[in-house]
């Protein structure tokens, strides 16, 4: 054992702190595993903020850099180790603290499992809308420091549209409560909605407070067949003008459709040029009239087909197979990179084609779906060798998607983040004073430096 | 063949996504990222592979403390046969050269010798095993009661073979007497070919591929699959061994692969096959509330998991309890339980809480070691297998 994994078994006791390169290799990438990393020269496993705080305050006075972690299911490269130091390792932070009916409120801890949480709060009846698509393993405490997002975004919105307070250990070592069980404050700065898309860079969170819903007691779920992509958007805009908000409404490209069609039976037809996979819910009242509003604006404008699937197993499989549509591309082929651009929703036939273009221009595949209810759209890159021209390639079209996203009056990430993969893009963005005055911040919660650096700019987080 | 070198490109198609998280049972007692799929085919890669780093006594620990559930194989979108790579670097390392390996791939080569078999539980008591914590023999085994064809009972629909696994033949031999007793009823003729050895899949586990391969040529040579409508199984890790693995067992160009194919194409659990087939006997009533404990190795057939449920929930009288994760693991998963017995008692634990808070009568499973893994920590529920409360319905109508 090393020194420093001797110092911080001393701090927070036997079983919690790894050394062996064995073990540090698990933890030095998230899903960017293609980027080139230094694996940490440590790993905890703190198992309470006190912990935590322990580890954090030895850091600060040593100068070692922190990386928070969650289940490393991130698409940014937020959870990589760039600088090795320590990995903090959040997921044994596994309480669900309390489920409030009475206030609607639940508390966390940060390293709960989304789904774990989904189940608890919906055996009550009560319901927790946020879900990215890794939500079988990745925690609430990431969520919120991603500002993550899932298909739910276009009628509940994401992580930071549920969270109220936070519990966050500071770079020193100090703990902080932000916000609280109230779902309304004006006191001060949003700390906790600063936090919120912090990317583990101003300290770790260790404990959440956010609201919840109640649960609606029906689901519907549709797969709309549209002969083309002008069609497809016009219909997105239309159903969600007239009222009838799906839970979730995604769109898809043949290529995933083709994709799905390995999961479902009967497969989907394959002649429209795109499709919306959409749930509707509430009521049983409110699903029968939202399916019939959007049954009616599907006819009055001519969509190719719409498939209505009653069966709730069947219908989890379509989900499931959406959600698996980013692994599943891995068997095909060797490289993938996902996207998160994100456009103004009636901008995505415009986005679609420029992707399509971009391909071809390129000479590379791009694979397309998306959360076409909130413009989130996910071009994937794909590489079927990895080698310097492909890689260059994938650059120069990932280059292109991003700068072709922002002129449509886009941002580059809608729900992954920075990370270290977009962090050469984030002045494309954003203009130099708010970079700037991010920068301050940053510096003011953590004037050593040692939270994730390397990320979200380019270089270390430092002036 | 289950070699590593035939990995070198599957083993890339991990995306590093990390749902393996969400159902490796090991992962979920440790949560160390280190003991799950995404981190052992990485570090698999690393030392075996590539070669980028050095074997150690970590490596061999992380690569030794999986299960072989497949629960990750299922999981995984990208569909890298995490326990075939396992499987493979466990054979590169050399395991099944051990105590343990002698006796899984030596005892288990030969049937009908009890006195062999007593031999090896004695040695498996020098292990530091307490004899409470292994499963007892059956004073008869299932070879000693029946061998030979057994012919249908009334009108004949056909014929099947019956591949009698190691659990049932010297542990439960009750399990075959449910399934010669519900298949003959139900018009089938039962073929029970003799001389028939283990499946090979506790040899595989230990990386002793040659082992495996010759008990994969003895019961190749034995079974006709041409000329029956299915080969039984009452066992879904036998089912899942024969199915998935025996032909990757075997060279591209030996002679019995395509018997080996052919078999892939003509195994069924039994449940599975009578509701795929259909009941042609009417069962009685089966006056219990029964949970179903899926077995881990049900990823080779979609229906296997569905079957007792439907065969058993309608029956007259029979109550359905759902666990509240019917596809979570026992952690005895072979073997597995006697090396690790902390990490498989803890795992256990949990699955225990869910099956008492079910307050089922009964806990059906098609696997024998989970039977017998699970039956050893209950303390009044009993634990068995689907077709044995089948047969007991059709007994209520003969009585």
């Amino acid at each position: 054992m090393n020194g420093l994994a001797k110092d911080l078994t001393r701090l927070i006791g036997d079983g919690k702190v790894l050394c062996q390169p064995e073990d540090l290799l698990a933890y030095a990438n998230d899903a960017t595993h293609y980027f080139r990393t230094q694996p940490p020269d440590a790993v905890v496993l703190p198992t309470s903020t006190g912990e935590v705080a322990r580890i954090l305050s030895y850091a600060y006075e040593h100068y070692i850099p922190v990386t928070p972690r969650g289940a490393g299911s991130g698409l940014s490269g937020g959870a990589t180790p760039v600088k090795g130091g320590i990995v903090v390792d959040t997921k044994r932070l596994n309480r669900i603290v309390e489920i409030d009916r009475d206030n609607m409120t639940a508390s966390v801890e940060g390293g709960v499992v989304l789904q774990n949480f989904h189940r608890a709060v919906e055996k009550r009846g009560l319901f927790y809308p946020p879900d990215p698509q890794s939500m079988s393993v990745c925690t609430i405490g990431a969520n919120v420091a991603t500002r993550a997002g899932g298909p739910r975004g276009v009628k509940y919105g994401t992580t930071g549209n549920y969270v109220t307070g936070l519990e966050v250990v500071l770079p020193d070592g100090s703990v902080i409560k932000t916000g609280g069980k109230f779902v309304k404050q004006s006191v001060g700065y949003d700390l906790t909605h600063l936090m919120t898309g912090s990317e583990g860079t101003l300290g770790v969170i260790t404990g959440v407070n956010v609201r919840l819903l109640t649960l609606p007691p029906v689901t519907r779920t549709m797969v709309i067949v549209c002969e083309s992509l002008d069609q497809a958007a016009e219909l997105v805009s239309e159903i969600i003008a007239r009222g009838a908000v799906p839970a979730m409404m995604e769109f898809m490209i043949k290529l995933a459709i083709t994709v799905m069609n390995n999961y479902v039976f009967p497969p989907l037809p394959t002649d429209g040029e795109a499709y919306l996979l959409m749930e509707i819910d509430g009521t049983a009242a409110q699903v029968e009239h939202d399916a019939e509003t959007i049954k009616g604006i599907c006819r009055d404008m001519k969509a190719r087909e719409i498939r209505e699937i009653e069966d709730e197993r069947v219908a989890r499989v379509y989900w499931k197979a959406r959600s698996a549509m980013y692994p599943f591309i891995m068997t095909i082929f060797k490289r993938c990179i996902t996207e998160d651009i994100t456009v103004p929703r009636s901008r995505i036939p415009d986005l679609v084609r420029s992707v399509q273009e971009i391909a071809a221009s390129v000479g590379i595949m791009i694979g397309l779906a998306g959360h076409a209810g909130d413009g989130n759209m996910h071009p994937t890159v794909l590489q079927n060798e990895i080698n310097e021209e492909m890689e260059a390639k994938a650059k120069q079209a990932i280059d292109m998607l991003i700068r072709r996203g922002l002129e449509l009056g886009g941002t580059i990430s809608g729900e992954h983040g920075i990370g270290i993969h977009k962090q050469e893009y984030l002045d494309w963005e954003l203009d130099q004073i708010q970079i700037d005055l991010m920068k301050r911040i940053k510096a003011a919660f953590d004037p050593r430096g040692i939270m994730n650096p390397g990320k979200i700019w380019v270089e270390g987080g430092q002036q | 063949m289950l070699k590593l070198e035939n990995y070198r490109e599957t083993i890339n198609k991990c995306a590093h996504c990390g749902y393996c998280q969400a159902t490796c049972p090991v992962y979920l007692e440790d949560l160390l990222e280190s003991h799950v799929a995404r981190n052992r085919l990485n570090l698999i890669n690393q030392v075996l592979i590539l070669g980028s780093m050095p074997s150690s006594q970590r490596f061999k620990e992380i690569v030794d403390r999986c299960l072989l559930c497949t629960n990750c194989t299922q999981t995984c979108s990208s569909k890298v046969p995490v326990d075939e790579i396992i499987i493979a670097a466990r054979a590169e390392i050399g395991k099944g050269k051990g105590l343990k390996g002698f006796v899984m791939s030596k005892m288990l080569q030969q049937r009908g010798l009890t006195g062999l078999m007593s031999k090896a539980g004695s040695l498996v008591q020098k292990m530091g095993v307490a004899a409470k914590q292994m499963p007892q023999l059956a004073s008869k085994s299932f070879d000693q009661i029946y061998s030979g064809t057994i012919p249908a009972q009334g009108d004949q629909r056909g014929r099947v073979a019956y591949f009698v696994g190691c659990g049932t033949n010297f542990l439960f031999p009750d399990t075959g007497i449910a399934v010669v007793d519900v298949l003959t009823r139900n018009g089938w003729e039962v073929v029970i070919p003799a001389g028939q050895v283990c499946c090979g899949i506790p040899a595989i586990s230990e990386g002793d591929l040659a082992g495996a391969r010759d008990m994969v040529a003895t019961n190749l040579k034995l079974f006709d699959p041409d000329n029956v409508e299915a080969v039984i199984t009452d066992c879904t890790s036998c089912g899942m061994m024969i199915k998935e693995k025996y032909s990757k067992l075997l060279e591209a160009d030996d002679p019995l692969q395509e018997k080996a194919q052919a078999l892939a194409g003509k195994i069924f659990e039994i449940t599975d096959f009578l509701q795929l087939k259909g009941l042609s006997a009417a069962p009685g009533s089966l006056n219990q509330s029964f949970t179903y404990h899926v077995p881990c190795h049900r990823g080779w057939s979609p229906t296997v998991a569905d079957a007792p449920r439907n065969l058993l929930g309608s029956l007259p009288g029979a109550e359905l309890r759902e666990l509240e994760e019917p596809e979570r693991c026992c952690g005895a998963a072979g073997t597995f339980f006697l090396q690790h017995r902390d990490l498989s008692e803890s795992i256990r634990s949990r699955r225990l809480e869910q099956i008492e808070a079910s307050q089922a009568d009964t806990v059906i499973t098609q696997c024998p070691v989970c039977r017998f893994y699970l039956s050893a920590g209950l303390e009044s529920q009993q634990v068995t297998h689907p077709v044995i409360l089948l047969s007991q319905a059709y007994n209520t109508v003969s009585s």
